[in-house]
């Protein structure tokens, strides 16, 4: 019993792992492709995950009250250069 | 008190959380945002006005923000999913009260956030907190970030009109919640960015309905310990020559009690008027059962644990929706609107084709925001 349920964790931290590595290496190459005169459409409300804060709260109260799964609304703080 | 045990269950581990990676809405802006949600299933329907105001004391150096929610619940009398099993039905409606207070500062390249929120019911008391840094990096083309928020929430329920404390089979009524999420945001090229989040939760306490019960009258028990990890990842990529900007997401998810998830977002904004946003959304969401799980609802009386809640069990849902945005500047134009100008008015649909027994859903909004 114990095993099975450890092994989704299990599943979770690999993969975790594994992106983390892949988005390590996409970010080392990509850091210094987009200069700031480069990011006018970047800076679109459209391209901003910051300004649909409220609507995604809602958004995740109901799959946590409907889902057994969690997560994936919660936006990195905007940032980016693109503000 | 029912059915909001069950709307409870996980937001203080998930709203609280969702906004301290996000440092709640705070947008370094003087505003107020009057929203009006609507859900509606088979059994439950769900009204939740909130209204937001931020303002920055006196720039984006230093911004406090607060909320005020309050849910309206009209339910079945049984606990959330459960009448197909024990039968039983009559309406009643119950009140939640949520207010949350924010602060934010952006400080050269760094963000602080910090939140406290307080939600009370009938049978059940939360207490949530956090706190979050970001940093921008490689000149301003990457943001790093990470998240905390912490729960403790006050389990009870209500036996012949008396408050009595749940403690499931453990020695305490408290459900203590502990969240930690990191994040990555990375402007790739000019017309695309993109984005990672990992999040994790502990979770011990009562986490079981002290209402629902599976067949033969059995009570609903859930273990006293929860590990649950989620992994997500979107892109935004803003088409050339055209106003639309294309949004997938994916999200893993993966827990001790079995359950494993994964869901698929695809969004697409279409800016098709000088003021006028159009998005359009489609979800796609599976999960397996959790490991206690029984289909039938029967278990042996000598089981460690049962559940009758239909999130446990295996399903997929299909949702799309639609959402509208009219900024309304141009209005401001006109003698004795000026204050308009930066207001906006929103509304969001999305209706949710499951596979479980709470049912097909409608989730709605309608929304204003205003600076001032």
């Amino acid at each position: 019993m114990s095993t099975d349920r450890s092994l989704p964790v299990v599943r979770v931290a690999t993969v975790v792992a594994a992106a983390a590595l892949g988005l390590g290496a996409l970010s080392l190459s990509a850091c210094a492709t987009v200069k700031p005169s480069e990011r006018e459409v970047l800076s679109r409300p459209e391209m901003n995950p910051a300004t649909e804060g409220l609507e995604e709260q809602f958004q995740s109260h109901v799959e946590s009250a409907r889902e057994g799964g969690f997560g994936g609304h919660g936006a990195a703080g905007g940032g980016c250069g693109c503000g | 008190m029912r059915h909001a045990r069950s709307i409870r269950r996980g937001l203080g581990a998930a709203v609280g959380l969702a906004t301290v990676l996000a440092a709640g809405p705070l947008v370094a802006e003087d505003r107020i945002i009057m929203r009006g949600n609507y859900y509606r299933e088979q059994s439950t329907r769900v009204l939740a006005p909130v209204v937001y105001v931020e303002k920055d004391v006196p720039d984006e150096r230093f911004t406090v923000g607060a909320e005020y929610l309050l849910d309206a619940v009209t339910s079945a009398s049984i606990g959330a999913g459960a009448a197909a099993v024990t039968g039983g039905d009559f309406l009643f409606t119950e009140f939640r009260h949520e207010t949350t207070v924010r602060v934010a500062s952006r400080l050269r390249n760094w963000s602080l956030g910090g939140f406290f929120r307080y939600s009370t019911e009938s049978d059940w008391i939360s207490r949530s907190f956090g706190a979050s840094v970001a940093r921008d990096v490689f000149g301003r083309a990457g943001n790093v970030s990470v998240g905390y928020a912490g729960n403790v929430d006050s389990v009870n329920k209500i036996f012949a009109g008396r408050v009595l404390p749940h403690n499931s089979t453990g020695d305490t009524n408290l459900q203590q919640v502990n969240y930690l999420g990191l994040g990555y945001t990375h402007a790739l090229t000019p017309r695309l960015l993109g984005g990672v989040l990992a999040e994790g939760i502990h979770a011990t306490g009562p986490q079981d309905n002290p209402y629902r019960q599976v067949r033969d009258s059995l009570p609903e028990t859930h273990p006293l310990l929860r590990r649950r990890g989620a992994l997500s990842g979107f892109l935004r990529y803003a088409v050339p020559k055209t106003p639309l900007v294309l949004e997938p997401r994916y999200r893993f998810y993966g827990d001790d009690w079995g359950i494993v998830a994964h869901a698929i977002d695809l969004r697409a904004h279409v800016r098709f008027l000088k003021r006028v946003v159009l998005r359009a959304r489609y979800r796609y969401y599976t999960q397996t059962g959790a490991s206690f799980w029984s289909a039938d609802g029967y278990y042996p009386a000598e089981a460690e644990f049962r559940t009758a809640d239909p999130k446990m069990s295996k399903f997929h849902s299909h949702t799309p929706g639609g959402e509208l945005t009219i900024e309304l500047d141009g209005l401001a134009r006109l003698r004795g609107l000026h204050w308009l100008r930066g207001a906006w008015v929103q509304g969001t649909y999305n209706h949710i084709f499951q596979t479980n027994r709470f049912g097909n859903a409608r989730l709605g909004s309608l929304a204003f925001s205003v600076p001032f």
